[in-house]
């Protein structure tokens, strides 16, 4: 059955905020196990208020979302047990050291039980310099912010990972760096949902492509449809016709 | 979870900069206001020895030509209280002594006699710290606990998670609250231990108990704020904003609300001070006993006029018959209207302090800080409780002089009608020895908690509003 093979899942996903701005419109998507989604739209198209849905930071208008089948306005806490999110800006303890950022957050992701080992090889594998691992992250840039942000996803090991716009503001070679990551999970069979402006990366890496406009999802490709396609056109091409309605 | 939360709170408290300065503050200021008081309290304990030796030579030595000639005043002495070194309270202001008079008591001077200016205005003692200092630092502890969180993104990091948000929030309560009691404790114990060297009567009597609940009633009081300071951090979403907010809420506890409760009950129920009543009954005294001259010398001529010479000085004459029961009649009348209306006096003035007493403490109940102040102080017997019962004391106390001591000697003054004036005197002996000590019953512990219901229901309300409130808001908390 695909509702249950899709680790992630929106259904009909709509979001009216208080102030009458209807940020999502009925948005339906999915994410297998072993995927990488990359959700591309403009300013404001509504790829973070879809991910602030999936995580259940503000209930939906209508429809609903589903973390490894499991309904995230019914049972917030059990969905997000499948979930691991990493943010734009990553947000750490800046009086903590590397190490002890992971710490924390692995515990609150339910793994309490790892050693320090665990922890360096977390962030030996996002490539995190071995000088950093004991230093207070208060001095970090953003880079090995975002990687330890990472480390800390994949020492949770939840099914299901959330990205928002993960790779700006990266230097080249850790947005590289950060690809190979992203492969690696789709390889563990993580079904990964990532929103980005970056759009020859999304090409790069992702299974599946989705153009957001004004709260919906206006077009879909796969990696295959995409292949003899540029994105790029595509891309301008879907938000150009912003006057019109949209046609999904 | 709720232990990771608490360790990861603690931590972060104890790496910030402000904790060093805590923990600086309690531990440097707590003792120091310890011993300082400590050796204040020393020096009243020996000036009050001193006094009390001198004031019971004084009394052995009593002749009862003294009392006929109205010139004893036999003084009664409050013994300071021990536990003012934890909150002066009340200890310097009280008189130090009454003065018992045959004509009622009045009250010596206090303690505040020989300070200056500024020890009056700002006295620094271990309620003070806590009311004044770590209450501040308390709350700004927990200004930005959640607010804070918000604006750097760690709270989404977290609540990403299967992270119950009543677990996020007490555990936050628990390892912030943690950071700032453990210096604190620290500092208390480290000042008892100063107090001890100083030979502080720690072990003595109840004071072990007394000073537990100090111990405890400053411990919730802080986690009170704390949890203020929770509460306010919820309500905004920025920490600057919290940081205001917190420093109105603050001022509006500890300097405002508690102060104009006072103000408020002093200008609805106005009460005369102590000299002004003093000095109502002793014109009340000189009236009545003038009136009852008048009245016995009336009397006096009325019988005596035309009688044989020295029929005044023979007891078996019919006129002395006659007049020895009238001028008792009239003296017992005269004493028993007397002490009626001394009492009445007493009674409004007592009334009217009690009415006073009652609408500040109303009024002051709506801050935590006033509840508190209040019910230390009495727990340490330099509160209202005390001077209740110094007064209380002092009131038996003159009734046991005037039993043993005054009624021993009658004066008999009488004014005639043409103007002139005649005493006599008949006194029965007095043994100087066996004069009533004067004593104050202090309040017991179960006292003390009792007549401080208002207060401990106020500041347990404090304690459990923050709580439901920090956590309502908290759970509709928008992350974002
Ligand atoms: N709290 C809010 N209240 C009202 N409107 C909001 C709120 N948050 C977002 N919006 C609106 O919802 C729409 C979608 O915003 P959202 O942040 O989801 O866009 P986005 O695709 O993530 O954009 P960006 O690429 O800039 O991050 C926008 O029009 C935005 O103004
Ligand atoms: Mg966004």
């Amino acid at each position: 059955m695909a509702e249950h093979q899709a680790i992630l899942k929106a259904d009909g996903l709509s979001k009216r905020y208080e102030d009458g701005v209807l940020a999502l419109d009925r948005l339906n998507l999915e994410v297998q196990p072993g995927e990488i989604y990359c959700l591309l739209g403009a300013n404001g198209a509504g790829k973070t208020t879809t991910i602030n849905l999936f995580l259940g930071f503000i209930p939906p208008t209508s429809g609903s979302c589903f973390i490894n089948g499991i309904d995230v306005s019914k049972d917030p806490l059990e969905a997000k047990k499948y979930v691991s999110f990493v943010s734009e800006n990553v947000m750490l303890y800046g009086n903590f050291t590397a190490r002890q950022n992971l710490d924390f957050f692995a515990r609150l992701g339910g793994k309490t039980a790892l050693t320090k080992d665990d922890y360096y090889r977390a962030m030996r594998r996002v490539s995190l310099q071995e000088k950093a691992f004991d230093q207070r992250v208060k001095n970090f840039s953003k880079g090995m912010r975002q990687k330890l942000g990472i480390a800390i996803a994949i020492v949770k090991d939840a099914p299901a990972v959330l990205l928002d716009e993960p790779t700006s503001g990266l230097d080249p070679k850790a947005a590289a760096e950060f690809l190979d990551i992203m492969a690696e999970l789709r390889t563990e069979g993580k079904a990964v949902l990532m929103s980005t402006h970056d759009i020859f990366r999304a090409k790069e890496i992702g299974d599946r492509v989705g153009i957001m406009r004004e709260g919906r999802l206006v077009m879909e490709r796969t990696r295959d449809e995409l292949h003899n396609e540029d994105l790029n056109r595509l891309y301008i091409d879907y938000m150009e016709s912003a006057g019109q309605p949209a046609s999904a | 979870m709720w232990r990771t939360i608490v360790k990861k709170e603690l931590l972060e408290t104890i790496f910030s900069y402000r904790f060093p300065l805590f923990a600086v503050i309690c531990l440097l200021l707590v003792p120091l206001s310890m011993a300082v008081n400590q050796a204040a309290y020393a020096k009243r304990v020996r000036d009050y020895s001193d006094q009390v030796r001198l004031a019971d030579e004084a009394a052995a030595a009593i002749k009862i030509q003294d009392i006929m000639a109205g010139t004893v005043a036999i003084r009664g002495f409050r013994r300071p209280a021990p536990l003012s070194v934890f909150t002066q309270g009340f200890e310097s202001t009280l008189p130090r002594y009454y003065e018992f008079t045959q004509d009622g008591f009045k009250p010596g001077e206090s303690a505040t006699d020989d300070e200056t200016i500024l020890s009056v205005q700002g006295k620094v003692d271990f309620v003070f710290l806590v009311q004044m200092v770590i209450s501040l630092i308390a709350m700004l502890f927990a200004s930005d606990m959640v607010s804070g969180e918000k604006e750097s993104g760690t709270l989404r990091a977290m609540l990403a998670n299967s992270l119950p948000r009543d677990t996020l929030l007490s555990g936050k309560i628990g390892g912030g609250f943690l950071a700032l009691w453990v210096p604190f404790l620290l500092a208390f114990l480290f000042g008892a231990v100063v107090l001890m060297f100083g030979a502080f009567p720690l072990a003595g009597g109840d004071t072990a108990v007394r000073v537990l609940i100090v111990l405890l009633a400053t411990s919730l009081f802080i986690l009170t704020y704390f949890t203020i300071g929770i509460a306010v951090s919820t309500s905004t979403s920025k920490a600057r904003t919290s940081l205001v907010a917190i420093l109105i809420v603050w001022a509006a506890f500890q300097l405002i609300v508690p102060r104009l409760g006072d103000m408020i009950a002093r200008l609805a129920h106005p009460v005369r001070t102590e000299t002004q009543v003093s000095l109502q009954k002793s014109l009340l005294v000189r009236s009545l006993d003038a009136e009852t001259a008048k009245e016995l010398g009336r009397q006096y001529d009325l019988i005596f006029k035309g009688a044989p010479e020295g029929a005044a000085d023979n007891e078996n004459s019919p006129e002395r018959k006659k007049w020895d029961p009238i001028r008792d009649d009239i003296q017992n009348r005269a004493r028993e209207t007397k002490s009626q209306q001394l009492s009445a006096i007493d009674e409004t003035y007592l009334q009217e302090r009690r009415r006073q007493l009652d609408l500040a403490v109303n009024l002051s109940l709506v801050s935590p800080s006033a509840a508190f102040a209040r019910f230390i102080a009495d727990v340490c017997g330099t509160g209202e409780l005390e001077r209740a019962k110094y007064v209380e004391a002092v009131r038996s106390h003159q009734m046991a002089l005037d039993n043993e001591l005054f009624s021993k000697v009658k004066r008999t003054l009488m004014m005639h009608e043409g103007g002139g004036m005649s005493m006599s005197f008949s006194a029965q002996p007095v043994d100087a020895s066996k004069l009533p000590r004067f004593t104050i019953t202090p309040a017991t512990v179960a006292e003390t908690l009792k007549a401080n219901a208002r207060s401990l229901i106020s500041l347990l309300v404090w304690l459990i509003a923050p709580f439901a409130f920090a956590y309502a808001k908290f759970v509709k908390y928008d992350v974002r």
